[in-house]
């Protein structure tokens, strides 16, 4: 009826690392024998370790833009990673430095924020008025749906 | 056909699936209702207007009468619907082109749309209740890895799927809060009208999301459209289910099951699959139905309808958790007896629905019965129930 797809490897999901997918039923024992640790924190239903790697490495880069919640997206997806050390060494590369960027970019965020909002006019000043959200929310208009 | 040989496993199965399926809607309705309760408790900003596709027509008043009400609400729905059909002819046009890159980027790009702008909006609104002392910049920042994270979420196919699923119930909730500052009356018969649209759209042989779908079918592909799937669920240690593994058997088996198209998709597949069997063939790969609501800013790629994706996991459309959350999102303007009421109605509904679903093994739009049985116990609750309880209570007779 439709052209055939077994051979596709993004679509294959039998994540062992056999190249040649056994079409008869059935291939996992050989797989749940070897008691294969899976890279991501879906288990089976997630990636291979290959693409993993790429995964990560792309995570990793993207997060310098600023994005520390793409860091800790990173950690909590490839967690089996950082829990079995000796597994699977390139990709721990990447997701412990994933996790040290979101802690240092969040102990800096929090740092501030907190500054910023027990400090308040006290050590601010007048700028405290005109960097707090509600203010500038009024002042541009965004809060007037409501 | 034979899909009832083992009638207890379609209901073991069934309720395994079934919570997967209404917990996210139940944290989607329970989440606007309390936006709703929260942001709405001020009665000044009740008669907010709120300009958007669905009040071209007609904005409604507060000095108008009932009947004028009712047209002008009738109107509102005519355009609104008609521009959902306008919209989901173009998507099954651009399906049938193969422009599933322009789809896809379309799909990231509402998706930060509406995280982003519509996400804004919700959390200014938090904030200036509460009067939280943040600053523009960490402000700025959060509300930016939200939406770029969102974005991955959704744009990328392989991407973790508790996060995935959180961030489809959050932009449904999201959408379903603006939706419910409607005026009251183009609420109910918008909600109405696109009961009866859904109906139409996926059960005409003519209706796009009918088209959609056996197209999508027919090229064995999965429609690029904002969708809730459920995780698929592991059933037997021993045989780990790899559902997506039989969209590529099917192809090897196809010649050897020596039936035609329509049967093919059905139990003799996956039960060869499978040698426990034990799901009895409501796990079919049925495609989504899809459409398109148009927002009042932007428009996006939303799946109404509930079907069985290629991974045999039951696939939800983001509009059906939209347009649900919006019935009890409205029915908690009124009073909190209204909204259990609607949500019990609902969720009664879904379970009908994801029953047929499993008799009827093909795409099923899951709007219609759930939005009128809410709606009719919205109403009598309003009219019938709430004067006898308050009757009651007040006379201190029950609860």
């Amino acid at each position: 009826m439709e052209a055939s797809r077994s051979d596709d490897p993004n679509l294959n999901p039998i994540r062992n690392r056999n190249p040649n997918p056994d079409p008869t039923p059935n291939p996992l024992s050989n797989m749940i024998s070897s008691a294969h640790i899976w890279p991501t924190i879906d288990g089976p239903l997630g990636l291979t370790e290959e693409s993993a790697l790429d995964y990560a490495r792309r995570f990793y880069k993207f997060g310098f833009a600023l994005l520390p919640w793409l860091w800790a997206v990173n950690c909590f997806y490839f967690w089996p990673v950082l829990r079995h050390r000796r597994a699977f060494p390139q990709l721990r590369n990447y997701v412990v430095r994933s996790a040290i960027g979101f802690s240092v970019f969040t102990a800096l965020l929090l740092a501030w924020a907190l500054t910023f909002s027990i400090g308040g006019e006290q050590l601010f000043g007048p700028v405290w008025d005109k960097l707090v959200m509600y203010n500038v929310a009024d002042r541009l208009g965004l809060s007037g749906l409501a | 056909m034979d899909q009832n040989q083992r009638p207890r496993s379609i209901l073991d199965s069934l309720g395994e699936e079934l919570i997967a399926i209404l917990t996210p809607v139940s944290i989607c309705m329970f989440t606007v209702v309390l936006l709703v309760c929260i942001l709405n408790s001020d009665p000044s900003s009740s008669s907010s207007s709120f300009s958007s596709i669905a009040t071209a027509a007609y904005s409604e008043s507060d000095s108008d009468s009932s009947w004028d009400k009712f047209v002008g609400a009738f109107l509102n729905s005519l355009v609104f619907v008609a521009s959902i059909t306008v919209a989901t002819f173009i998507l099954v046009l651009l399906f049938y082109l193969r422009c599933i890159k322009f789809l896809k980027f379309y799909m990231g790009f509402s998706a930060f749309i509406v995280l982003g702008n519509l996400g804004g909006e919700i959390l200014v609104l938090l904030i200036d209740r509460f009067r939280f002392p943040i600053d523009c910049i960490t402000f700025v920042i959060l509300l930016f890895n939200f939406s770029v994270v969102g974005v991955f979420a959704v744009f990328m196919s392989r991407f973790s799927i508790l996060i995935t699923q959180g961030y489809l119930v959050w932009i449904g909730v999201l959408v379903a809060y603006f939706f419910t500052l409607l005026p009251e009356w183009t609420t109910w018969v918008l909600l109405v009208a696109l009961a009866l649209y859904d109906i139409a759209a996926v059960l005409l042989p003519v209706g796009p999301l009918r088209l959609l779908v056996e197209m999508a079918i027919s090229r064995d592909e999965d429609i690029p459209a904002l969708v809730y799937e459920a995780r698929p669920v592991i059933r037997n240690d021993s045989h780990l289910v790899q559902r997506r593994v039989w969209r590529e058997r099917r192809s090897t088996q196809n010649d050897s099951n020596d039936v035609e198209v329509s049967v093919v998709r059905s139990v003799e597949v996956v039960v060869e699959e499978e040698d426990v069997g034990s799901r009895g063939g409501s796990e079919i790969s049925v495609p989504l139905i899809d459409r398109r609501t148009n927002q009042p800013e932007n428009s996006e790629t939303f799946l109404e309808g509930i079907g069985l994706g290629s991974s045999g996991a039951i696939k939800l459309g983001l509009g059906d958790f939209i347009f649900y959350s919006v019935l009890v999102g409205r029915a908690a303007m009124y009073d909190l007896m209204t909204v259990y009421a609607c949500y019990l109605a609902i969720i009664a509904g879904l379970g009908i629905t994801l029953m047929l679903l499993s008799v009827y093994q093909k795409a099923l739009p899951a709007l219609p019965v759930s939005i009128m049985l809410g709606v009719v116990f919205y109403f009598l609750v309003r009219l019938l129930l709430e004067v006898f309880v308050v009757q009651c209570s007040s006379n201190l007779v029950m609860f």
